[in-house]
């Protein structure tokens, strides 16, 4: 029984593949090596995303191929190139890191190949680039909502920074939220430098306690945030935290424990309370296919990089015609993705709100909404 | 720069350095008996460090019967490297035993990665371990305190089975002339085994502080720590069970030391061990407790 | 005997055309992502011939490329990008005004590049190799991390984590399989020469060639040196192959995936150096299946991302275990000829 079913869709598929066009679209994702949690992650809402709308209005279906990077440029690269002159993609998704889409960029946009970004934040990236996109925000919107929040709607006016010299990331957000807090009247007392992979920080959180600021700002990843929030706590240090997206994931939650109740942070959206009717669709949809419904925000990005391009390819008369692809992302305006309402400007960068959640009781609350 | 926060640094520096400690005093036992830099010592610690996760996150098991767990486990895992993959190779040049103890570590490295994520993971420390103690200022947990003090311990076990022992003194006639011990009727191989076993366990009980210190484990842990705990084991003397704690303890403090007190070098605390290491070997080649190369090495 | 020799030389020089005239060919009839794999395998086998000889001919376990690939990287890139691009890139802190003046073509880049390696393998040779070699794994190793931390911690200089980008793209197959053909000439003529007989004393029994009146030091230095020279050379290539550099792209996956060349190709041959590139590097395109989910027919295994990452560490215990001569052992190319002449 099982095998003629099978045998049936078989030839169900093959019957639609021969009257509609196969357009490929690439995918360029760390799923091994060390960032292989953050691109298997959003790698899985790029191909939940295929699998709910694998054609296109005309009838073309569109074939996903990813491609591991390991999270290495010259792997990165090599994927990228593969894609287009052997694969001959009409787009390109991917890198998750800033570094490894830049590189995937520089590439690409030779090409004349559109890349759109899920997650890559850093502001430099679109910039001097036709081909770039992303539906992220950038490093600069994030660092001002943050230094706004913390000074109009807390009341907070000095300021500790740890940055992870280690992460572009981490220098980006840093930057732009010393440029946008100093700006609206705040102090950056101390900026302290740490790098991606240290434990200890028991000297880093004894000097703070003795500068004692109004607040910390830790544009970092999870494993460096858990720790210094640990051993904060160890020492009786016990002022305000803040975070950028880095820390939007359920192993921060555990890493830190305890210590990391009240810690705040900026995301991209909160599946508790989705922005848009495809969001309600989408994270029913997923909870159905996995059993859990918290939807990570990096799934969700890596699902409008989809949606967003595939609602290009149907505006366009000839979907495989990546320089119009590339128009349209650019013209899209008010699109309801996952993740919220997105409109994309001319240079690639998506205008788009930022939500604000406080861990409460071991769980991620969402607090506020910021719009642009 | 008080004297209460230097105090405070010292009891920080104390508790780092015991970590590095256990896990040199493997690497400068294998060296002693194989003259074998034991590239995988490192995730062996780190394999250690994950079997105390399952131990009481998984099989919830109480903590002392995880730590057992992890000191079995790992010792027997020592012990079946050696047989498996040094053993073969013992007439083998040098540069094939090296390159294969590179690949054990690479291998330990991404089976753990392939088989439970790159992702940190949460270690479940005891509630009492994390208890915090407040000693005129100077604040510490109770696990900071209890590290250097198993440690010492350890030690001083290890020391008694080298010098009290039959094992002991096979372990150091195997150090000192292979062909004689062979001559003597013992099993160079065993005692070999043996020296695996025990440095094997000793990185774990490393690994499991380290997790209860910094309540994480992930696959890559154990890479800088073993570089580290090796450049302990070289500026203590390699061969030398003493040198390689005094050596710990060394780079401890000193990593500690630089990043309360000069702390735009902070960046650069990775890289003292090396250049510690790189100045030992231009001035004093055998370390600090000096040891010579083709005499005894315990 | 003068026959042999012109015998060799008309090998030697038939396969020197044949490889220029199949970069000819490769440039101009493969596509782009066939030119990328030739591109990476050219620029892997000046750094796999190099890093034999140190591990290989020598017989001194060394763990550097991966640090003497990123100096030659940085120095070119530095060298490459004008100033007008530096001040543009620069974000975490200014550059050095030194920084920005720093400029030559390529030819001089990669000079400088390979240079630089030089310089700094000579400096860490005096700590490592006064003591027997034994060290200079783990302080290769080390180094290898250092140079990443310095890369991080410098941004007046490297533009910290960010790294350089836009660099100008001259890398082609006429650069990096030409500069390929001179390494692999230049390093047989090393192995060749009287050098080269002392460093495979070296490696052979290191005491006898002491007693020889070998100095070891030396040889050990001069192997080393010449391996970070091309190295750095290598590394320059690399930079302006891909237009962009940053700290985490020299992990030490990148020194590994040498190693498993070398070893795969026979430790001590030039000529097995090559085809483990070309094995490795072509293969590791191909060995993506492996990350996939596979389908035995009973049953299916998930998909398993870094399966290839044990695979590899696999074949390299396996070879060391019970392959230790790899494909070619000691032997070249030239002396399968050799003996078929001789029978």
């Amino acid at each position: 029984m099982r095998k003629l079913t099978t045998l049936a869709t078989s030839v169900a598929l093959l019957a639609t593949v021969a009257v509609a066009k196969e357009i490929k679209v690439g995918a360029v994702m760390p799923m091994s090596g060390p960032l292989a949690a953050y691109g298997q992650v959003t790698y899985e809402g790029i191909e939940f995303a295929h699998k709910i709308q694998p054609t296109l209005k005309n009838g073309d279906t569109i074939k996903l191929i990813l491609l591991d990077n390991k999270g290495d440029k010259v792997e990165t690269a090599t994927g990228t190139t593969r894609l287009i002159s052997s694969d001959k993609v009409v787009a390109i998704l991917g890198a998750l890191t800033s570094t490894n889409t830049a590189q995937t960029i520089a590439i690409a946009d030779k090409k004349k190949i559109p890349v759109i970004a899920s997650v890559a934040t850093n502001d430099k990236l679109t910039m001097k680039r036709t081909f770039a996109n992303r539906v992220c925000f950038t490093d600069s919107f994030q660092g001002e909502v943050v230094a706004n929040y913390a000074l109009k709607d807390l009341g907070l006016k000095t300021a500790v920074v740890i940055v992870d010299q280690a992460q572009v990331y981490s220098l980006g957000l840093a930057k732009a939220f010393q440029k946008a807090f100093k700006k609206g009247g705040g102090k950056i007392v101390k900026k302290i430098k740490i790098t991606s992979g240290d434990k200890d920080f028991k000297a880093v959180v004894s000097q703070i306690k003795r500068i004692n600021p109004d607040f910390m700002f830790l544009p970092l990843y999870h494993p460096e945030a858990s720790m210094i929030a640990r051993q904060s706590k160890q020492i009786g240090l016990s002022k305000p935290m803040f975070s950028g997206d880095g820390v939007a994931n359920q192993t921060f939650i555990d890493l830190g424990g305890k210590s990391v109740e009240g810690y705040m942070f900026t995301d991209f959206f909160d599946y508790s309370a989705p922005p848009t009717q495809k969001s309600k669709d989408f994270i029913a949809a997923y909870a159905k296919e996995t059993g859990k419904n918290e939807l990570n925000s990096f799934t969700a990005l890596g699902a409008d990089t989809y949606f967003l391009l595939v609602d290009a390819m149907n505006r366009c008369s000839d979907p495989s015609d990546s320089i119009c692809i590339n128009k349209e992302i650019k013209a899209s305006k008010g699109f309801e993705g996952v993740s919220g309402v997105i409109n994309m400007d001319k240079a690639g960068n998506a205008t788009r709100s930022a939500v604000i959640k406080v861990i409460t009781n071991g769980k991620a609350v969402y607090k506020t909404t910021v719009n642009p | 720069m008080d004297f209460l926060e230097f105090t405070q640094q010292l009891v920080n520096g104390f508790s780092l350095g015991s970590m590095y400690a256990l896990i040199a005093i493997g690497y400068t036992m294998v060296y002693g008996v194989l003259r074998l830099i034991n590239f995988a010592h490192g995730d062996i610690m780190m394999v250690g460090a994950f079997l105390g996760y399952f131990g009481m996150a998984v099989l919830g098991l109480p903590f002392v019967a995880a730590v057992l767990l992890a000191v079995v486990g790992s010792a027997s895992l020592g012990m079946l490297t050696d047989k498996v993959a040094y053993k073969p190779l013992r007439d083998a040049p040098k540069i094939s035993l090296l390159i294969t103890a590179i690949g054990i570590s690479f291998f330990l490295e991404n089976i753990f990665n392939v088989l439970f994520g790159g992702t940190s993971r949460a270690f479940p420390v005891p509630e009492y371990m994390e208890y915090i103690i407040n000693a005129g200022g100077i604040i510490f947990t109770v696990a900071s305190l209890m590290v250097p003090i198993v440690t010492l311990m350890l030690l001083a076990m290890i020391l008694w089975v080298l010098y009290k022992t039959k094992y002991g003194m096979a372990i150091r006639a195997l150090a000192f002339d292979v062909n004689t011990v062979n001559l003597m009727g013992i099993d160079a191989n065993r005692i070999i085994m043996i020296v695996f076993g025990m440095g094997s366990a000793l990185a774990a009980v490393g690994g499991i502080f380290w997790a209860v210190s910094y309540p994480s484990v992930e696959p890559m842990m154990g890479v800088l720590i073993g570089l580290k705990a090796f450049a302990a084991a070289v500026v203590g003397g390699i061969g030398s069970v003493g040198g390689a704690v005094i050596g710990g303890f060394i780079i401890g403090f000193t990593e500690v030391v630089v990043v309360a007190f000069l702390p735009e070098y902070g960046g650069y605390k990775d890289a003292f061990a090396f250049v510690l290491l790189i100045l030992v070997l231009l001035f004093k080649p055998t370390g600090i407790l000096g040891i010579n190369f083709d005499k005894s090495r315990f | 005997m003068n026959i042999v020799i012109r015998k060799d030389q008309w090998i030697n020089l038939a396969i020197i055309a044949s490889a220029l005239w199949f970069i000819w060919f490769a440039s101009t009839h493969f596509d782009k992502y066939t030119v990328r794999i030739l591109n990476n395998i050219a620029i892997f086998t000046i750094l796999a011939v190099s890093y034999n000889l140190i591990n290989g001919v020598t017989g001194q376990f060394s763990l550097e490329p991966n640090g003497f690939v990123a100096i030659g990287a940085y120095v070119t890139a530095l060298l490459l990008l004008d100033g007008d691009a530096k001040e543009y890139q620069y974000d975490i802190e200014d550059p050095y005004p030194w920084v920005l003046g720093l400029q030559a073509n390529f030819v001089w880049a990669l000079f400088f590049a390979g240079t630089f390696s030089a310089l700094l393998a000579l400096t860490l040779s005096f700590p490592v190799f006064r003591v027997r070699g034994d060290y200079l794994a783990i302080v290769t190793l080390g180094f290898g991390f250092i140079i990443r931390i310095l890369a991080i911690n410098n941004p007046e200089i490297t533009n910290g984590s960010l790294g350089l980008n836009d660099i100008p793209e001259f890398s082609n197959l006429y650069w990096t399989g030409g500069v390929a053909i001179l390494a692999v000439i230049g390093i047989l003529n090393v192995v060749n020469s009287k050098y080269g007989r002392a460093m495979k004393a070296v490696r052979d029994d290191e005491d006898a060639a002491i007693a020889m009146g070998v100095n070891t030091f030396k040889i050990k230095t001069f192997a080393f040196c010449t391996s970070a020279f091309l190295e750095g050379v290598g590394g320059g290539l690399l930079a302006a192959l891909l237009t962009s550099i940053s700290p985490d792209l020299f992990t030490f996956f990148f020194t590994f995936q040498l190693l498993i060349i070398i070893v795969l190709g026979g430790l001590g041959s030039t000529t097995g150096a090559i085809i483990g590139t070309v094995l490795v590097i072509g293969g590791a395109e191909w060995m993506r299946f492996l990350d996939e989910p596979m389908n035995f027919g009973l049953f299916e295994t998930p998909a398993m991302p870094g399966m290839r990452m044990v695979v590899f560490s696999i074949i390299l215990i396996f070879v060391m275990l019970f392959a230790r001569e790899g494909i070619m052992g000691k032997r070249e190319l030239t002396d399968l000829f050799k003996r078929k002449g001789k029978k």
